[in-house]
């Protein structure tokens, strides 16, 4: 059973192997979670049977042999269960300072066995017991390379040497492992910085060499728009993701942008959410741009391409006139509004412009009168402002000679704008 | 755009301070990391309590957590409270709560008043409107033969300090709790001291 020492733990190297036992025995381990001690009860109560975590030095193969109840649930330094990894607060520090130097040492030797054969190692075969020692060391090094950035996420190194040996071989699998780590560590920090850029580096490695990079990617949006809905504010999550659409052909553009307008439509405060919509729409303008004549003036887009534009335009409308006052769906609509009479308006006929710069006005007026009740969001009177500063600039832009019918708005609105 | 969580409660308006009855429990804590959900529920629990309990009979309350707003609705003891976040519209939120209400009464009537201890029922009803009310629009369908919301103002707080008591300590008070464990305590507690950008509740 347990080692009975006076902390209730075992010394840290053990508590280290431990805890690399269970990230290879379970490698759909999907969650890590740093808990505190009296929250293992609680943990098992949810979870609705007592949890199997391995607490004696041996590791157990037949996990049954351990019962929870044994167990004091303070003393539990890992709790793992339907892949779900948490680690006690209290088991920390002594961890991470275990994970540091098992990681230093292996990598220490593993590059001094680089050093010594630098072209011999793997092609020699005088060299095997050097082949089969660079092996374990590569071994090692990912192994406590994983469990350092389990309890360290910036950790440049582990990150760097893992890239190292993974670009030396030439194993598919390998990357995508490499993505299961990283989404390993963004599950306790998602805007860990290397985590993401990890991920750029596989994305980019595999990118030539994948037969499926188009599913690869349709999963890689789907993480980095989950990871965004449960972390606020997650900049890199976003960014990320815009990142991925210089790699999608064109037919995955046009469908993530309509696979995700549902969603997009219950983030409406969300500006970054809005900031992908452009970047994606910028895309599909930019693929009908290099289809055809690079001096023509205007872009000649298809009639798919066209015809998506319009559901936006009026699904964005749709959206402003629900949810008054939100600054992030008339940026979003500047953007719609401002593309659509560069290139599209002016192949639809005389008066299309025209009629088009009158519905927006018009949109804008109908959603600038203030009511009275105290029920509506207080924002919406300085977004009023912003709104006006906005159409102002899109008239002047587009139509000059159509000034006087700003002035003729604001006098409607009473000087409010 | 989210609800992350609603009750149903039994208020006492007798003056002897005795804390509110959970009727009802409808609880979606999926977005958030699997080790802080046990917490979030708690606190859902202390937090709803704490609101309900000083909602006066008939009145609509609006309160500002966080990034959260908890609504409640009191109608003559019986206490709605909705845990929205800061872009669900109040008023969709309002003709939520409303519909539970109306709904509750015609399930089961006046018995809740009979109700000692809180109940551990899920009530299917509120489980399926917490994942159908999740769209507003589906909350603006009902807006149209709602009448009686455009008549009664609503109470907004900034905090939910604002709620409390003249003298009383939302410190004070979660220690006291019985609702939350030492473990949720204890995370309250760190929360507060390290000001992270993503608390819960």
């Amino acid at each position: 059973m347990s080692e009975a020492d006076p902390s209730g733990y075992a010394e840290p190297s053990s508590l280290l192997y431990r805890l690399e036992f269970i990230l290879e025995s379970d490698p759909l381990i999907d969650e890590v979670g740093f808990v505190h001690p009296s929250q293992f009860a609680a943990l098992s109560d949810m979870s609705g049977s007592p949890s199997l975590s391995s607490m004696s030095m041996e590791p157990q193969s037949d996990k049954s042999k351990l019962k929870a109840s044994q167990v004091n649930p303070t003393d539990m330094a890992f709790w793992s269960r339907d892949h779900k990894l948490g680690i006690s607060t209290q088991a920390i520090h002594p961890l991470y300072n275990a994970a540091k130097h098992a990681f230093c040492s292996s990598l220490e030797q593993y590059k001094l066995l680089i050093h010594l054969n630098p072209k011999k190692v793997g092609l020699d075969s005088d060299n095997v017991s050097n082949v089969s020692s660079l092996a374990t060391l590569e071994c090692e090094v990912m192994k406590h390379s994983r469990a350092l950035l389990l309890l360290s996420c910036d950790f440049g190194t582990a990150w760097n040497c893992r890239k190292e040996v993974v670009s030396k071989k030439q194993n598919m699998m390998l990357y995508l492992d490499e993505l299961l780590v990283s989404t390993l560590v963004l599950s306790y920090s998602p805007k860990s910085e290397r985590a993401w850029s990890h991920r750029r580096w596989v994305v980019k490695m595999i990118a030539g060499k994948c037969k499926n990079l188009q599913e690869i990617l349709k999963n890689e949006s789907e993480l980095a728009q989950r990871i965004a809905e449960k972390s606020k504010m997650n900049y890199r999550a976003w960014n990320y993701r815009c990142w991925l659409v210089s790699y999608m052909p064109e037919n995955q553009v046009i469908n993530e942008l309509i696979k995700y307008r549902d969603w997009a439509g219950l983030h409406v405060a969300d500006n970054s959410c809005f900031h992908y919509r452009t970047r994606l729409l910028t895309r599909t303008l930019a693929d009908s741009f290099y289809k055809q004549d690079l001096k023509a003036s205007h872009v000649h887009t298809t009639a798919e391409v066209c015809q998506l534009w319009k559901e936006e335009l009026s699904w964005s409308e749709i959206l402003i006139k629900r949810y008054i006052g939100r600054e992030a769906l008339w940026l979003y609509r500047r953007f719609l509004a401002l593309c659509w009479i560069k290139h599209f308006a002016a192949r639809m006929g005389g008066t299309h412009v025209e009629s088009f710069v009158d519905n927006e006005l018009q949109l804008f007026r109908s959603c600038t009168t203030v009511p009275d009740n105290q029920m509506d969001e207080p924002q919406s009177v300085e977004t009023g402002e912003k709104v006006g500063e906005e159409l102002e600039k899109v008239l002047n832009k587009v139509c000059p000679e159509k000034a006087f019918l700003w002035d003729l708005v604001r006098k409607k609105n009473g000087g409010l704008i | 755009m989210k609800i992350t969580a609603l009750l149903v409660l039994k208020c006492d308006s007798r003056s002897d301070g005795s804390d509110p009855v959970i009727l009802a429990n409808a609880t979606d804590v999926n977005h958030f990391g699997y080790f802080q959900r046990v917490t979030v529920r708690q606190f859902i629990v202390f937090v709803g309590r704490t609101v309900a309990k000083r909602t006066p009979p008939d009145q609509r309350h609006s309160v500002q957590h966080e990034e959260y707003k908890v609504h409640s609705y009191n109608r003559n003891g019986l206490c709605v409270v909705g845990f929205m976040d800061d872009h669900y519209p109040v008023r969709s939120a309002f003709s939520v709560l409303n519909k539970v209400i109306d709904e509750y009464q015609k399930c089961f009537g006046e018995t809740w008043r009979n109700i000692q201890a809180d109940s551990t029922q899920p009530w299917p009803y509120l489980n399926e409107a917490l994942t159908k009310f999740q769209d507003p629009g589906e909350a603006d369908n009902l807006l149209k033969i709602q009448r009686e919301l455009d008549e009664t103002k609503i109470i907004l707080h900034k905090t939910i300090d604002s709620v409390l008591e003249r003298g009383e300590k939302l410190d004070s008070l979660v220690e006291k709790s019985s609702d939350l464990s030492a473990a949720s305590q204890m995370f309250y507690k760190q929360a507060k001291k390290t000001n992270q950008c993503c608390t819960i509740l």
